[in-house]
């Protein structure tokens, strides 16, 4: 029987690539395609695929929080994510979410193919970054509190992080209720939980704190043709 | 006789991308890849290609300064980029250094083998993803 994959990333072409990559490979298809993180968890919910494949930054519901969302409905789900960058905290953010494997966009030619297969036979996927960070946070336990550990947010919900996506995107609450199927008012609720428990002001203030912690993307600069940032 | 073409990106996922897009076409050629500006001005001046589909943002030489020099080098090829700057001000760079098309990469799917061929056919072709009709609009050829 093949092993079935579902794979979302919000450029078709990007996605178009990833297919052809993986199809190469005998015994595997890619049985569903989503352009963001929520038509992703619907569709691993019907189609029920042995790997999914995240990207990290999609629009309406990002990778990180679409495995979070995936994995408390079903913790057996195996996920990859794809990822441009592999900062300490992305990475942390990746393993916190239960992900199985953390590809570089910039390296998926080379190390998508590995990754699915390491989840095939049952094992774990990481560039050497990760297993870096990995082996010094092991070395560390027991150092109670890293030195240069950033002091903790207050957490927010699953819902929460949702809202602050789509707000953060430029959603008015009124969008986001219509999006998510809630009425206004508990949307603003939401908001002002949010805003209260982050002691952030402003929409601006949402937008530098969503950017900060990878929930949304910069865009690239409109003004400047490098450095290089990934599709 | 047919249409030979360069690709230049530095994400070989997307020259994949690309490719599968363009392989449906028999009189279409893909006859090289290049992943940043100065291997594209190389591989331009070895392969002499009809259509370069071009990314901007590169590593080493972005993909304008690449327009320029395959310009002024290797003149005659036809120079369409694909980019992830849906601005405006990006686009008119690019067309000021002498390419005949601009597509951004979230609608490839859908402007690239038209893109494609009207550039081969030494036609403009530009379409931004925001609607930019009010704004500028090009006479008779293309999409903005």
């Amino acid at each position: 029987m093949k092993l079935r994959i579902l794979l979302a990333d919000d450029h078709e072409i990007v996605r178009r690539g990833l297919c052809a990559l993986l199809q190469k490979h005998d015994g595997w298809e890619v049985c569903g395609e989503a352009s963001d993180g929520r038509q992703a968890i619907e569709m691993a919910k019907q189609l029920k695929p042995d790997v999914v494949i995240l990207d990290i930054g999609m629009p309406n519901l990002n990778g990180l929080d679409a495995t979070r969302q995936l994995l408390q409905h079903d913790p057996h789900f195996k996920i990859i994510v794809l990822t441009i960058t592999d900062a300490d905290q992305v990475i942390r953010e990746a393993l916190d979410a239960g992900a199985r494997g953390f590809v570089l966009k910039s390296d998926a030619a080379r190390d998508l193919v590995s990754a699915v297969e390491a989840l095939q036979s049952k094992r774990m996927f990481f560039t050497p970054r990760v297993n870096d960070l990995v082996l010094r946070g092991f070395l560390d336990r027991g150092h109670a509190i890293s030195r240069n550990e950033p002091p903790s947010l207050p957490e927010l919900t699953a819902r929460e992080r949702e809202v602050t996506q789509l707000l953060a995107e430029g959603k008015s609450s009124k969008e986001v209720a219509s999006f998510l199927n809630l009425s206004t008012k508990t949307v603003e609720t939401h908001r002002s939980n949010i805003m209260r428990k982050l002691s952030l002001h402003s929409i601006r203030d949402l937008v530098v704190y969503a950017i900060k912690n990878n929930i949304i993307q910069m865009p690239p600069p409109a003004s400047s043709a490098s450095p290089s940032t990934p599709a | 006789m047919a249409v030979r073409i360069l690709l230049v990106d530095d994400h070989p996922v997307v020259r994949q991308g690309l490719r599968t897009l363009l392989e449906g076409r028999s009189e279409w050629e893909v006859v090289g890849e290049a992943s940043d500006g100065v291997e594209a001005v190389e591989k331009v001046g070895q392969l002499q290609p009809d259509v370069v589909v071009l990314d901007v943002t590169m590593p080493r030489m972005n993909g304008i300064e690449a327009c320029r020099l395959i310009q002024q080098k290797t003149p005659g090829r036809e120079i369409l980029f694909v980019t992830q700057h849906d601005s405006p001000q990006m686009m008119r760079e690019a067309l000021a250094a002498g390419a005949r098309g601009y597509v951004v990469k979230s609608n490839l799917a859908r402007d690239l083998v038209e893109a494609v061929e009207a550039v081969s056919q030494h036609r403009s072709f530009t379409a931004l993803a925001r609607d930019l009709h009010a704004e500028h609009r090009e006479s008779g050829q293309g999409r903005l």
